[in-house]
Parts: C-alpha cells; structure tokens; sequence
C-alpha cells in the first residue's frame, strides 16, 4: 500500500474537493478545506518537500484558514446546509464522487490511461527514489532560488495579495 | 473611493496588463492576468448599485474560468515541453484550451454572451477601460502564440464573432450595448488574420482602441446612453454631432477613413493566402455593422429624431472638458493615407 500512497492520498484530495465543490455551508467547507489541506500537504511531503508541506499545515491551515473559520462563525445561519440536507448538494456531491470511483476504477483496471494526457495506470503515481540529487534538498533550494533569483515573482506576488485585500475591503465598503 | 485606493487599483490594472505583456514565464503570466482582474472589480463597481455588481460579477465569473483554462492548457504544456517560456505551445490539446481560454477573455463567439450585459452594467468610463485596455492582454498573447494555433478552431471562432457582433447589434438602442457587440466584431476581424500576418492584429488593435476611445469620450461629454438621449447633441454641441457621424462611419470600415485600413489590409492578406470566400463573407458581414452605426449618425446628425418639445432641452452639468478628445478624432479618421508607412513594420 506505501508504493500507492500518492494515488491514495490524491483520490482523498479530489473527493474532499467535490465535498466543498457541491457548496454545503462555508463551515462544512472548512472542514473539507482542513482535510484536503492535510492530505496535500501528504502528497508534497512524499514526492520530499517537507518544508512546503509544514508551509501548507502552518500558514494555510493554521494562519488563511484559522481566520476564514472565524469569519464563518460569526456570519453562519441557525441551521447550516449539510451534504444530505439539500437534495441539490447531495445529488452533486454523490455525482462527483460516482466520477472520481469511475476514474479510479479506470486507473486500477486499465494498463494506460489517456484522457488528456497518457499515464500508464497506478505505477507511475508510485515514487521510486531515482537518481540522487546531491547532499542539497531541491525544495528548499527552489525556496531560496524564489528569494534570489526570483525576486521579481515574490514582487508580484506581495502586490497581488496586497492589492486582492484592497480590492475586498473597496468592494464591501459600499458607498 | 477614495482617491488614493483608486490611483492604486487603477495603477495595478496597467500592471497587470504589463505584466502578462512582458513576461517570458507562463506563471507570470497567469499572475498578470490575475491581477488585472482582481483590480478591475472596484473599478467596474464604482457605483454601488445591483445592476454593477451583477455586472462584476459576471465579468469574474467569465475571466476567472478562462483564466483557469488558461492555467490547465499551461500545465498541459509543462507536461509535454518540460519549460514555461512562451516560444510555442507544444501540444495541439494545450493549444485549443489555449486558444479557447483567450477567447473567453476576449469575448470571441461562443464565449461572447457576458459582453452586452457586462458592458451595459457599468459606467460609460468602466466600459471604455473594460472595451479597449482589456483586450491588450489576451491578444498580446494569442500575438505569442499565434504559430501553433488550431487554424480551424480560431477561424471559426473569428467568422462567428463578426456574424454575432453584426447580427447582435442590429436590434440595439442602448449605446453601450451596441459598442459592446461592435468589440466583439472587431474581435473577431482581429483574431482572423492572426495566423496569416500576426503584424495586422496588432494594427487593427491600435486602430480599433483609437476609435472606441473617441466613441465612448464623444458619448461622455454628451452624457448619453441612449440613442434617444445621443439623437439631442445638436442641442447640446453642435458640433459633436458631425464628429459622431465621422467616427462611426470610420468604425464601419468606409474607405476615406481610417477604419477602413485594418479591414483593407486584412482582405488583401487573406486573399494573398488564397482564401477568397472568407474575406467575402466577412465584409459582408461587416455590413450588418455598419447599419447599425448608419442608424445612430442618421437618428443622431442627419435627421432631427422625433422627440416632444421639453426633451428638446437637454439637461447638463456643467461641460466635461474632454482634452485627449481632439488629437482621437483627427486620428480615428485621418490615418488612411499613411497606410503605405505600415513597409516599415516588416
């Protein structure tokens, strides 16, 4: 089962993603927002990307999604739409799941698999330890690559981000 | 809003647009486009009704797919190239969600259906932003991209959109409406001689910003968004009125004008490539435009539209002094005969 780890863990992904995808209230889509954020940063951390993984589970869990669980507390309503309350929100959610088995059953039964791109079945989700980089970790050398030779991008970036919470504030001031 | 955040957005707009145009970083790019968006939404809602924020939000909804077409067809490209410069797309699939992306950005037919209501939702100046500077972007990229475009697919595409943008207008009294569907024709003569002679995109783009700036300025300083309220200038200015007439026969395309340049050129490159039915039916379809152009300088210069005797005064604040205003009306009529200075662009 450790070979196909990745596969497990992207199947896991893709059906949290179609849990908050189906729209339940933003609570419920939190908690599927923590899953899916635990479970990416499983898939980083086994292609060796520790350090953006502990990234995902720090800033992205414990920092953006700390905050928008606050927010939704104090905006949510008295009774909050779960997956089987809205026949809508479980006829999409139970849709999306019956496309990823279909897929995944696809995957497992087939020896390749070309939908946009080909892939030859589970074995190439399989991470086998190839070739050996050196005594340096790749990622954290891209990590200090973003802050040398990339600083351009960081740039962009900062002001994108910086520019989305202007936009936000701007757009429900009102008049 | 206050003016600092407003200079701020504003400037980001440019940014982003600068950014999608200079970058060699698919990445980058995606960032660029991004950010444009993300900083045109106060812009388009600067009044706070429903109506603009119904507008904005279908303009996010429609730029926000494209854009994560867009990020698909550039992974897909990573995936079979293994880099992220912009030289060519190397797989037909990343091409056609390429190709397609752009469309929806641009407002190409299938994806033109949130230009009238996007356009008609927002202010006279929001729309001029969203008309002229928006277009840059998308077709700065489709200018990059343009040798490994699915020929079939962009042709298509352009060939509808100038049916669409003809057929579309013909029933339009709104005047932003109508400038909405005349963008989406001039789209599409853009984008079909983008696979022959990308050079004349780009002229037809310059030409065609020219003459929305001079359209939606002249609609400004008549505050007019209506035919109705355009068919009072000869009250208001006079002299506006010959002006209109000038520039939306240049927008139709009619020969001493400059309007007429871009489609010239573009005829004689696609027959230069043997394609002779294209061409005809595209000129032909730009007929339907001009009609609709025809009816608003009849309705509005030539004709005194019929109207009772206390709207004949039209209410104004005091005159926008409108200073680019000048130097556009000269230039989106006067330019065709410096079309023989276009031998320099080889």
């Amino acid at each position: 089962m450790m070979t196909y780890i990745v596969f497990i863990l992207s199947v896991i992904f893709v059906v949290s993603f179609v849990g908050f995808s189906s729209k339940p209230s933003p609570i419920y889509g939190g908690l599927v927002l923590i899953v899916s954020g635990g479970v990416g940063c499983g898939i980083i951390m086994n292609f060796g990307g520790s350090f953006l993984g502990l990234m995902v589970f720090l800033i992205y869990l414990g920092g953006m999604l700390v905050v928008f669980g606050y927010t939704t507390a104090m905006a949510t309503e008295q009774y909050p739409e779960v997956w089987v309350s809205n026949t809508t929100v479980m006829g999409v959610f139970l849709l999306g799941l019956l496309m990823e088995v279909m897929l995944v059953l696809y995957v497992l039964k087939s020896e390749e698999v070309g939908v946009v791109f080909k892939f030859s079945g589970v074995g190439d989700w399989a991470i086998y330890d190839t070739g050996d980089s050196g005594v340096f970790s790749e990622e954290i050398m891209g990590v200090a690559a973003l802050y040398s030779y990339g600083a351009w991008v960081v740039i962009v970036t900062g002001w994108s981000l910086f520019v989305g919470v202007l936009v936000i504030l701007e757009v429900t001031r009102g008049d | 809003m206050n003016p600092l955040i407003f200079t701020t957005i504003l400037m980001t707009v440019l940014l982003g647009t600068m950014i999608v145009m200079m970058s060699s970083h698919w990445l980058m790019i995606w960032i660029g486009f991004e950010m444009n968006l993300l900083a045109i939404i106060p812009i388009l809602m600067k009044k706070y009704n429903p109506r603009t924020m119904e507008a904005s939000t279908k303009y996010f909804l429609t730029q926000a797919t494209a854009s994560m077409l867009l990020m698909m067809a550039i992974i897909i490209n990573l995936m079979h190239s293994g880099q992220w410069t912009i030289t060519k797309v190397f797989n037909p699939t990343a091409s056609i969600i390429m190709t397609s992306a752009l469309a929806m950005k641009l407002g190409l037919t299938p994806f033109h259906f949130w230009v009238p209501e996007v356009t008609q939702g927002i202010s006279l100046t929001s729309g001029l932003i969203l008309l002229t500077w928006q277009k840059l972007a998308p077709m700065s990229i489709l200018y990059q991209i343009s040798p490994s475009i699915n020929l079939n697919i962009l042709l298509t595409m352009a060939v509808l959109s100038i049916l669409v943008g003809g057929w579309g207008g013909l029933n339009q009294t709104q005047l932003r409406k109508i400038m909405a569907y005349s963008s989406i024709a001039h789209m599409g003569w853009m984008t079909a001689v983008l696979v022959y002679n990308p050079t004349l995109t780009m002229l037809n783009m310059l030409i065609y910003i020219m003459m929305t700036l001079t359209m939606f300025m002249l609609f400004i300083h008549s505050s007019s968004t209506t035919t109705l309220s355009l068919s009072h200038t000869w009250n208001k200015t006079p002299l506006t009125t010959t002006l209109i007439l000038i520039t939306l026969l240049s927008m139709g395309g009619l020969p001493p004008l400059s309007g007429f340049m871009p489609k010239w050129m573009i005829i004689q490159e696609l027959t230069k490539n043997n394609s002779i039915i294209l061409p005809t039916l595209m000129a032909i379809m730009a007929l339907l435009n001009l009609y609709f152009y025809m009816r608003l300088t009849y309705s509005t210069s030539l004709t005194m539209f019929p109207s009772t005797n206390n709207m004949k005064m039209k209410w104004q604040f005091e005159t926008k002094r409108i200073t680019l205003l000048p130097p556009l009306i000269v230039m989106s009529s006067l330019l065709l005969p410096l079309t023989p200075m276009l031998s320099i662009l080889d």
